[in-house]
Parts: C-alpha cells; structure tokens; sequence
C-alpha cells in the first residue's frame, strides 16, 4: 500500500470552442487543438508539464477505429501517456483525477469532443444496442425517449404541452450562452409541436452539436501556484443500469440516484439542493426531468416544479444538453460550465450566480441514459 | 473491413463522403440462440431464473440479479401494452407476455395508434417466411381476446441453439476537410500544387498542413510550397492482396520525404526502372511524382513516385 490518503485535485482550467450543429469547414483535429490550446493559455502550465492525456470521443460517430490516434497531436499528447475513455468526458475527468489523487501524475489534461454532423446520429445510437433481440425491432433515441415519456407524464399527471417550460428555459439560456450557436429560442410551430415520438415534440429531444472541450486538472501543489481560485473536484460517482431498456424502470433512473448518492457521500453534503450550481445532461426533456428527480432536488415526478419557479437558476445556467448536445463531450462541458463560473473565469453573468462557491456536474451515456457520472467541485474561498 | 472512398464528380473540397462497412457473424449463446430458433416454431421461449422470475426472450442469467436460467418455458404469444411510441419509422411497444416478468420491446403492427391504450392486449404478428432473425416474431397487433395459456415447463422436443446471425452494420459518413486539407487538395486538384504549413517554433514543413505542430503544439502560421520530388525513407515489397488496394501486388510501398518538407509521405514507388527490379529500390533512392489523369483532389491523383535518374535530378 502506499499513501493512504489521496491528494486533493483541483480544476485549474478549462475551454471548449462554440458548440454549433455543424462545423463544416473544421476537422476533429481542429476543434480540438483549439480547446486544447485555450484551456493552457495564460495557466503558466506549458505542454512539458503535462504528464497524461485523457480523452473521450466514439470510433463510431469519428467513422475511424481507435480514432484517438490520429488526434494525438492536436490533443497535445505526442509521447505522453494517453488513454481513450468510450463514453462521456466527464468520466476521463474522474479518471484523470483519480490519476492525480493517488499521487501518480502532477497535471492532467481531458478532452472530448464530437462531429455527430459528420454521420447518422440514430446509427451512431443503434449501433449500441444489443443486436439480437433489441436493434432489429428498430428501436432508436427518439422511441427510447417516447417510451419513458408515455409512463413518466402518466405518472406525473402532465401533458406533453407542460414540457415546453423544461425546453424553454434550456434555450432561452442556450441564448444567453456565447458558446452556443443559439441567437434566440426557435419561435416555429414544427419545433414546439412536430411529434418526434409521441408524446414527445422535436424541441423535447436534445440537439446534437459538434465541438471540442479540454479540461486541465492538477494536484494542491501546482494548483496553488498557477490559478487565481482552483476549483477542488470534493466528490464523484458513477453507476450503470442493466442494458435492456423494457427491464429498467419505466420513470426513473436508480443509476443516477446511486452516482449523485456515491459523489455526495464522499463530498460531505446531505442533498444536492447545496449546490449553487447544478448542470445536467439530459437527452430529453423528460430525461432532464428524471436526472433532477433522482439526484434529489425534486420529488419523483415533480421535477416540472423546479421550471415553474425563478428561485432554481442555479440548475443548468448554460442551458444544459437539450440545446446543445456534443455527444460524448456533453458531460465535461457541463463540468467546464460549472467550473467556468465556480472560479469567477466567466467575468459577470449577472444571472444571480456571481458568487456561487459549490456545483454539482452530472454527465450520462449509453443507450438512453443507462450509464451516469456525477462530479461534485467546490472553489476556494 | 471495407472501407470505401467514393470519387464523387460533385464532390467539392470542403468534405468526402465515406462508407464503412463490416460483415459480423453474430454468436447468440444459448438462451437467445434458443429463443431464436423457436421462433421458426412459431413458439416464444422464456427462461426461469432462481426467485421464479421469467424472462422472455429467455436470458442466460438475469438482468438483475444475475440468476442464472434454471430452465426454459414455453410461454403464450399473447400479452399487454405496457408502453408505446410513434416514431417516422413506426410504432414501437413495450409488451408483457402473459404470466413473465419483464417486458420488452417490439414493432406494434396493424393498429391505429390513436386506438392503443396502455393495457391493451396483444398477439404475435409472425413472418410469413422465417429468416433465422428476431423478425421471425414480426411484432405484436392488438388482439380483443388472444389465445392464452400459464408459462408451461419446456417442450421436449426444444431446438438447438441457433449458432450464428449474419449481420453488416453500414454506417455513412461526410468527412470535413476543413481549411487545412482543403487548400491541400484545391492546390493538387486544380494545380498540381503540393502545399504543407511550417511550425511557428521547429520551423518543421508539416504535411499534410494543419494548425497545431504534432511535436511542439505550437501554432503553424506559413503555407509552404513541396516540391513533387523527394527521398525514400523507407521502403517494402507488397505482396499480398487486400480490399480496397489501388494497384495489383506486387508493388512497392514507401515512405517519402517530398523536398522542403519535413514529414513522410506514404505512397507508391513504380514506373519502369522501378519496377524492373523491385527489390532494388531502396531508402536514400530519389524520386519524383508522376500525376495521374484523375483530378480528385486527393493524394491518390498522385498515379506514384518513379525513380528520378541522377541527371534530371533538380536538387
């Protein structure tokens, strides 16, 4: 055994370029050395002192297999130890620093990123799922979303017309938010009432972006000395539910409760509702609504509540996923959000959170949200 | 695997479509192998699992508890309506077998969705010929009184296991070029151009051109011209046949220094004096690109490099 007691990890930096539905005149590579590249300016940390490279992006949606190795230069990792993670970002970031705590590395970087503009998102979706018994039925993320939908609004005696309140607020803060490619919310009636799969609309589905985020973690010792105000990583956790989706349950996500549950254990917090920041992936609005629910900061089926109400800036102040879904990055984006703000890096938002000090970050993937992460952060006072 | 590149004569420089497409031989194991096969009996299987939960399609243990299945049950093909959603590409349910546990997903056939409920029941729509596939069970329609009956222990006469799925995943893809490729190939398409970028610090020619140097990360900021003769690096003899090759074996394979840039470039190496004896093409050789008719914008307008003789030599 060695030192039993894991050395504290703090955010020190963090970026991500503009999150649009299409960067079609810029390459993976390209979107990604610029996050990178943003993410290390004006730290004082230089490439040399990054000891590894994690990263999180699909062979799938990149249409090339072990696609990391042909983004290792723009991802700064040339001859450094670098590990692919197949699922969200914000996963790399546990493990980067889970890397950093046991005292094994000093600095850290994360990427992840994604082009879903490239390739067929549903494809990129089936091609998850179990082939024998599951793809062939021709259940995709729109009817996945559509089936927990149907049992949720039931459940929650809501029609599909009081999930507008969800997406509204999504993007009418997607507007305010310079990295979103989002000027206003969209005023067209297909978007509101087009039915995607019923009883969902296509403004309850989330929108897949293309886009690149970097994260730079680094031990006390380095964080004291380079940033202004290190944002502690204070707890995580992450839990899977079983693959089928008929056998999970039909309104709820027990793996998200048990990831919020695992992160708040090691953070010392008794509710989710400490947090001055909240920000959350959801793939639907219903899902937005399920991850609130199961992370305690609502009652089962009342999530809707907290939309109801101007007292909950503090959840998804970025607008969340449903505007902006850069799928396999979604999560670290939310952690570069919260994290963004926790350190004063994003000037005055003047949205009420100027001082907000904690912020809980929950990522999800797999086939309809069976897989969550949930990253706990504290700033220095 | 096959991956295919397609010439497309409107295709631009800004983006290349690409295909990829992979042949599997899907191993289903026993208990779906089981399910599977009875489908052609037009009989759904499930499987019993320790705490007497039953599971159809039948699973080898059980999604949560891990029980293993203790044996197999023929169950009816009638149910309920526990969930369903209209997509573009129909209705898709989530259907309870009489007396099983757990639910699970299937087309809803022959109904109007405004006439489903949740508690609707429902019956087996079977394919009218069996393929070997899930599709043997071609979905569920609704059924005012469907023909019904308890789990019952398996038949004796139970099938093997089917043993393979055939299955291709095809996927698309539109590949941007961005800047950095699209002045490359604009400048081989249209002129013949060879263009790499320089690096802001080792000052390195880097091709193909990009923003960020491999090596130092710093920012490249000057295009530079290469020229179309270079050095052999390295070189090999291929032999073998693969999909998607260009020339028939045996050719040579190499990796090229172009003149004023700094990174290898794969090709070819042919032409007469090369291909007179392969195997004497070695690294230090010089050689120069011979332009193919293609206009592509790509590398491959590139037809290969031939041996440059001493006194065409420009350097």
């Amino acid at each position: 055994m060695t030192s039993s007691t894991p050395g504290r990890v703090a955010v020190v930096n963090s970026a991500q370029t503009l999150l649009t539905s299409s960067w079609s005149d810029r390459q993976h590579i390209d979107l990604i050395s610029e996050a990178v590249s943003r993410a290390l300016k004006g730290t004082g940390i230089r490439l040399e002192d990054v000891d590894f490279v994690i990263d999180s992006g699909s062979d799938f949606l990149d249409g090339r297999s072990i696609s990391n190795c042909g983004f290792l230069g723009a991802m700064g990792a040339h001859h450094k130890e670098e590990s692919r993670v197949e699922e969200d970002g914000l996963w790399s970031l546990t493990y980067a620093a889970n890397k950093i705590a046991c005292g094994s590395a000093a600095v850290g970087l994360v990427v992840a990123y994604s082009k879903p503009s490239e390739s067929d998102v549903s494809a990129f979706w089936t091609g998850l799922l179990e082939p024998f018994i599951q793809r062939p039925t021709g259940l995709d993320q729109f009817s996945a979303a559509g089936l927990y939908a149907q049992r949720y609004l039931a459940k929650a005696g809501l029609k599909a017309d009081d999930l507008h309140d969800v997406s509204r607020r999504a993007w009418e803060r997607a507007a305010r938010n310079p990295f979103v490619d989002v000027d206003e919310v969209p005023d067209d009636r297909s978007f509101w009432f087009e039915d995607v799969a019923t009883p969902l609309r296509r403004s309850d589905m989330a929108r897949p972006v293309d886009g690149a985020v970097a994260v730079l973690v680094a031990n006390a010792e380095v964080a004291d000395q380079i940033a202004k105000r290190p944002v502690w990583i204070t707890g995580q956790g992450s839990a899977i539910d079983q693959h089928f989706l008929a056998a999970r349950e039909p309104d709820s996500l027990p793996a998200c409760e048990a990831a919020g549950r695992t992160a708040l254990r090691a953070t010392g917090a008794a509710s989710a509702k400490e947090f001055d920041i909240v920000e959350v992936s959801g793939t639907s609005t219903v899902g937005e609504l399920m991850v609130l629910e199961a992370l305690g900061l609502a009652e089962p089926h009342r999530g809707i509540d907290l939309y109801r109400d101007e007292g909950s800036s503090g959840i998804n102040p970025s607008g969340g996923a449903l505007p902006a879904d850069v799928i396999m990055a979604t999560g670290l984006a939310r952690l570069h959000e919260a994290a963004s703000r926790l350190s004063g890096r994003t000037g005055s938002p003047q949205d009420g959170l100027d001082n907000a000090r904690t912020a809980l970050v929950h990522g999800t993937g797999g086939f309809a949200m069976q897989n969550h992460c949930v990253v706990t952060m504290a700033a220095a006072s | 695997m096959t991956t295919i590149h397609h010439a497309d004569p409107s295709e631009t420089m800004e983006s290349m479509p690409a295909q990829i497409s992979m042949p599997y031989t899907l191993t289903p194991g026993q208990a779906t192998g089981i399910f599977l096969a009875e489908l052609r009996n037009r009989r759904l299987i499930g499987s019993r699992h320790g705490d007497g939960t039953i599971l159809v399609p039948a699973q080898d243990f059980c999604g949560s508890t891990g029980e293993p299945v203790t044996n197999f049950v023929e169950v009816a093909a009638a149910g309920e309506l526990q969930a369903f959603t209209t997509t573009a590409r129909g209705t898709i349910g989530m259907v309870l077998i009489d007396g099983t546990s757990t639910p699970f997903v299937h087309q809803i056939l022959q109904a109007d969705p405004a006439a489903l409920e949740i508690g609707t029941r429902v019956e087996a729509v079977w394919a009218v010929e069996a393929t070997g596939t899930f599709l043997d069970l071609a979905g569920f329609r609704p059924a005012g009184n469907p023909n019904t009956f308890e789990p019952r222990e398996s038949p004796g006469d139970l099938a093997e296991p089917l043993q393979q799925v055939d299955y291709r995943m095809t996927l698309d893809y539109q590949h941007a070029y961005g800047q950095y490729y699209g002045t490359l190939f604009d400048g081989v398409k249209n002129s013949r151009r060879i263009r790499g970028v320089r690096c802001s610090e080792c000052r390195k020619v880097l091709l193909p051109p990009r923003s960020h140097c491999d090596v130092c990360f710093a920012p490249t900021h000057e295009w530079i011209d290469v020229k179309p003769t270079g050095t052999i690096q390295a070189c090999s003899v291929v032999h073998i046949e693969f999909i998607g090759q260009r020339l028939t074996p045996p050719y040579i394979y190499a990796e090229i220094v172009l003149d004023g840039s700094s990174t290898r470039l794969i090709h070819m190496v042919g032409g007469d004096a090369a291909n007179a004896d392969k195997h004497a093409v070695e690294p230090g050789n010089r050689v120069r690109a011979v332009w193919s008719e293609r206009r592509t914008g790509s590398l491959a307008d590139i037809e290969h490099f031939e041996l440059l003789p001493a006194d065409e030599d420009p350097s």
